[in-house]
């Protein structure tokens, strides 16, 4: 599916090949829409659990705002450590964890930390394209491993395979999975191992998603497995988990000397996360965890009604086995998702992102987030359907 | 778990110094966590806007404006976390490889990006210059000609206001010079936990914006509002 003939703003098409700055471009043509319905950005539309905001204020009564170290307070990186051993069933002490601004910024340090100029990454496609920059940034090569609806896009171990080269050095593990919502599954996730293991490779396992799954899918740490201790770096962070992305708190976990340099980079980079962003992160951690299971609630609930809506609108999506979007298929409508998008907004007032800001091959997909209410949901299926019935019968 | 990675690490973490840590809290003016409070209790826990919060923005160029007479708008200010990100950004985006930077004073809070990302740091004017790191601390006689010098052969200018905004003389006075100067600033001072510096101006203010972006998409929000409380305290 071309943009060559599409009718969008030239200022959109300008950055229709690059995911990051087309997803921008969207998100500041929806601000001049102040009736415009986000389905875009994966920022969870709830409220920051009380806790986690009173343990921010108290910090500041209290006089805990100085800098903290650069790889975190020493309070925070045992609770992460200690989440890590219980729940992800890695083995983890505080020296092997790291605090980061942010997912984001765990993953830019790590790719700075690892690869030399030509180094290989395989990543499966479609992926969030922050893992692009990061791996340029770095001086890597970003080798794309095909991912398949049919298939929910779960690695395939011998799409990974047929992806190595001698110049390999890391395989990107990301579950659940943005944009998608698809899982790498256990049997997967244990084959990948075998690969790994044989062809020496790293591997980074980003799990910022792993508390939202449904319908009965489990979530597993591929660094849990025999073997892997020495080659995972675990990726992961509080801002989707406790709805606090503002607060800019992620971690890494990783052997001890790789997570030493990485506190280098990170004090050459940006410093120390804020503090009061660590003392609200220690509290999410440490406090009750009731909160995520009422977003897991409400996010089941605004999924079933989004998936049901969809297919009113004779649209298909990949099985959503975790995360907050639907991965749907627009193909059916005859435009390219950047045009399809850009209409939504525009006639429709709902900002959805097209596919192909999460790469080049996915111009007939839509990434569509349940991160609104019910009704607005509702209301935003219904601002949708003339736009694509339009289409379809063009079509 | 294990202690070392199966693979090597990149080449450029093994010239890395030790980060130097200080962690000595100080008093919090009351301003400022009344503006915290305030945040917090209105909901902004959440992402904000790529370039940071207007207002602060709107703060910082006014503050700029009065003291050096320029005409920033706020549109050309991105809120960093910490002045350590805004010069990392600024080396990394406008310092192509085998150039040099060249800096009057003390080089000290380069030495570090400097080394990640392999540029040499120099207090020699040599042909490979780049970019040109200074602050108003410089002695006045070595800033002028420097200056000058950037305006004729088109060096870009990191101007270090971090330690405040002292003096009367910038850079981007200079009609012809100012599309080249990058003002980087911070509130680290008086709130060194909070991680909020920022960095303003020249014709790579998006470029900028989008690779601060791209490394940790926002600065942290209620530290954003609470340094505003502090401008305004």
């Amino acid at each position: 599916m071309a943009l060559a003939n599409s009718n969008i703003p030239e200022d959109v098409r300008a950055v229709a090949a690059d995911g990051t700055q087309l997803r921008y471009k969207l998100m500041e043509l929806s601000a001049l829409y102040p009736d415009a319905i986000a389905l875009g950005r994966g920022d969870p539309d709830l409220a920051t659990p009380a806790h986690i905001i009173d343990a921010a204020k108290a910090a500041m009564r209290d006089g805990k705002m100085g800098a903290t170290p650069i790889a975190g307070l020493p309070e925070l990186r045992d609770a992460i450590a200690a989440k890590l051993r219980t729940e992800n069933g890695l083995t983890v002490e505080r020296e092997n964890v790291i605090v980061t601004t942010g997912g984001q910024e765990g993953l830019y340090l790590v790719m700075q930390t690892l690869l030399d100029p030509g180094d290989e990454v395989l990543v499966p496609d479609p992926r969030y394209t922050s893992y692009d920059e990061a791996i340029a940034s770095a001086g890597g090569k970003m080798v794309l491993v095909p991912t398949t609806h049919e298939d929910a896009f779960n690695l395939r171990p011998e799409a990974i395979e047929a992806a190595i080269t001698p110049k390999t050095k890391v395989i990107l593990i990301i579950t659940p999975s943005n944009p998608t919502s698809g899982i790498v599954t256990e049997d997967r996730l244990r084959a990948i191992v075998d690969i790994a293991i044989r062809h020496n490779l790293i591997v980074i396992s980003d799990e910022i998603y792993e508390k939202f799954l449904f319908d009965g899918w489990k979530h597993f740490s591929i660094g849990s497995l025999p073997g892997m201790e020495e080659r995972t770096i675990t990726l992961n962070g509080f801002s989707k988990t406790y709805a606090m992305t503002g607060f800019r708190v992620g971690y890494a976990a990783a052997p001890l000397n790789f997570i030493r340099a990485m506190t280098r980079v990170k004090a050459a980079t940006t410093g120390a996360a804020a503090s009061v962003s660590q003392w609200a992160a220690l509290a999410a951690q440490t406090g009750t965890q009731a909160p995520i299971h009422e977003f897991h609630r409400i996010y089941a609930e605004r999924r079933a009604l989004l998936m049901q809506g969809l297919t009113d609108l004779g649209l298909n999506y990949s099985d959503p086995r975790g995360a907050f979007f639907l991965w749907t298929n627009s193909s059916s409508t005859g435009i390219h998702a950047t045009e399809l998008a850009y209409l939504l907004l525009k006639e429709g007032r709902v900002l959805i992102f097209p596919g192909n800001a999460f790469g080049e091959n996915w111009g007939g997909y839509l990434r569509i987030s349940v991160l609104q209410s019910t009704d607005l949901l509702t209301e935003a299926l219904e601002r949708m359907r003339p736009i694509i019935e339009r289409y379809r019968a063009q079509e | 778990m294990s202690e070392t990675l199966a693979r090597p690490l990149a080449q450029r973490v093994l010239r890395l110094p030790a980060p130097s840590e200080n962690t000595t809290p100080l008093p919090v003016p009351e301003g400022v966590i009344d503006k915290a409070y305030a945040a917090l209790d209105a909901g902004y826990t959440h992402y904000t806007d790529r370039p940071g919060i207007l207002p602060l923005r709107t703060q910082i160029v006014t503050a700029l404006n009065r003291q050096y007479r320029l005409e920033f708008k706020p549109d050309v200010a991105t809120i960093t976390c910490g002045a350590t990100e805004a010069r990392f950004v600024a080396l990394k985006q406008l310092v192509p490889a085998g150039t040099t930077v060249l800096h009057a004073g003390s080089g000290a809070v380069l030495q570090a990006a400097a080394q990640l990302l392999d540029i040499e740091l120099t207090t020699d004017s040599s042909p490979n210059v780049s970019l040109v790191y200074l602050t108003p601390t410089d002695e006045a006689a070595a800033v002028t000609a420097i200056c000058a010098q950037a305006t004729a052969k088109g060096w870009w200018i990191v101007w270090d206001v971090s330690a405040g905004l002292t003096g009367s003389f910038h850079p981007a006075q200079t009609a012809e010079l100012a599309p080249q100067v990058v003002t980087v600033g911070s509130f680290s001072g008086a709130l060194p936990g909070w991680r909020v510096g920022w960095m303003a101006g020249s014709k790579a203010a998006n470029k900028l914006r989008a690779y601060k972006q791209s490394m940790t998409i926002c600065t942290t929000s209620v530290a954003q509002w609470a340094a505003l409380g502090l401008e305004e305290a």
